[in-house]
């Protein structure tokens, strides 16, 4: 259960080892790349806690969202319009609703394991 | 069951996410190296940048006078081919005194031929003088005066009252002396082979003058015209106009 998060900080540190810089015009490309991330692997998360996770799901969505993130984010930059706003929109509400939704199984989980608890 | 396998796609994914999260935090956040220097390591700093700044000031202002300098080399090489061009066509015109190789001619009455009693041929007929400068001319002569008066384009020979006169001048009294002035040296004694042999002489005997050429010399003086030259009926063309 803790290996993601184990993950999380050994990505953190090789990228903070690596010291990789993106020059400052793709930095708008990469900002959305990692809200998708985030949105999906939140998403993965929930689906996992509500028993409905699918592995294809999961990892062809993180890929599939960063590439479409990214894509638009390129195509309104060369528009002339801030699409990857719709982007942002759209990944940051789906990223409070699966919080949300996380937030209120692991929470009646919670009272139902006390309650079980305080059967015993 | 698959748990294992939940977790270790789940690890990888998070492992990428951090690594993105990371490069943007770079990104973002340039490291802002905190200043430890001390009041004499930021005096010393400061010093150093004033250094390179009066450094680059000087270098700008040696720039600049070298600037300057070709600036006013290339006025001063506008304002001198001017002035060549000028002097060049004052020579041309002829309002000035040139030191040229050439030739002398001398005109000059046939003492043998005076009779006793006989009246003396004291005057050289503008005839005969403009046949001589057309042929001076044929002969590639640059430079002529005649008696002291130098010929330009304008100049007129012509007989007032019997007296030859040229723009004025007149010839009063035998021998007077033609200059001729050539550009070099070749075409002098070409000049003088040419007129050694020219009709000119036989021309001036009729009429009882005898011509004597002078062998070239290479540096003759042919003085300046020195009446003005009045321009009656040329004007200067307007720049750009269609010609």
């Amino acid at each position: 259960m803790w290996l993601p998060f184990i993950g999380l900080i050994i990505g953190i540190v090789l990228g903070m080892l690596t010291e990789i810089r993106i020059p400052e015009e793709y930095s708008n490309y990469l900002s959305i790349a990692v809200l998708a991330a985030f949105d999906t692997l939140f998403g993965g998360i929930r689906a996992y806690l509500q028993n409905i996770y699918d592995e294809k799901v999961f990892v062809s969505g993180f890929f599939f969202n960063i590439l479409l993130a990214a894509s638009l984010a390129f195509l309104g930059v060369n528009l002339g319009v801030d699409l990857y706003l719709a982007a942002v929109f759209a990944f940051g509400v789906r990223l409070f609703q699966n919080i949300a939704v996380i937030r209120r199984i692991l929470l009646t989980k919670w009272s139902t394991n006390k309650e079980k608890v305080e059967k015993n | 069951m698959d748990n294992q396998k939940i977790n270790a796609s789940f690890t990888l994914i998070a492992v990428l996410v951090g690594f993105m999260i990371a490069i943007q935090f770079q990104t973002v956040k340039k490291p802002a190296e905190r200043d430890t220097r001390d009041i004499w390591q930021l005096r010393e700093a400061l010093l150093k940048e004033k250094e390179l700044q009066s450094s680059l000031l000087s270098e700008i202002r040696s720039n600049e006078e070298k600037l300057a300098a070709y600036e006013s080399k290339r006025k001063q090489s506008k304002e001198k081919t001017l002035k060549d061009t000028l002097e060049e066509l004052r020579i041309e015109a002829g309002v000035t005194e040139v030191n040229v190789p050439g030739i002398k001619l001398k005109i000059e009455p046939v003492m043998e031929e005076i009779k006793p009693g006989a009246p003396v041929n004291r005057v050289v007929s503008p005839e005969l003088l403009k046949r001589l400068l057309n042929e001076l001319n044929m002969y590639e002569a640059k430079y002529i005066a005649i008696d002291g008066k130098r010929i330009i384009n304008t100049t007129v020979i012509r007989d007032i009252n019997q007296v030859t006169k040229i723009d004025g001048h007149a010839i009063k009294s035998l021998p007077i002396e033609v200059i001729v002035g050539v550009d070099d040296n070749t075409t002098a004694e070409k000049l003088y082979n040419r007129m050694k042999v020219s009709k000119s002489t036989e021309e001036f005997f009729i009429e009882n003058l005898r011509l004597s050429i002078s062998k070239p010399n290479p540096n003759v003086t042919v003085p300046a015209y020195d009446d003005s030259i009045r321009i009656r009926y040329m004007e200067p063309t307007k720049e750009g106009g269609d010609s």
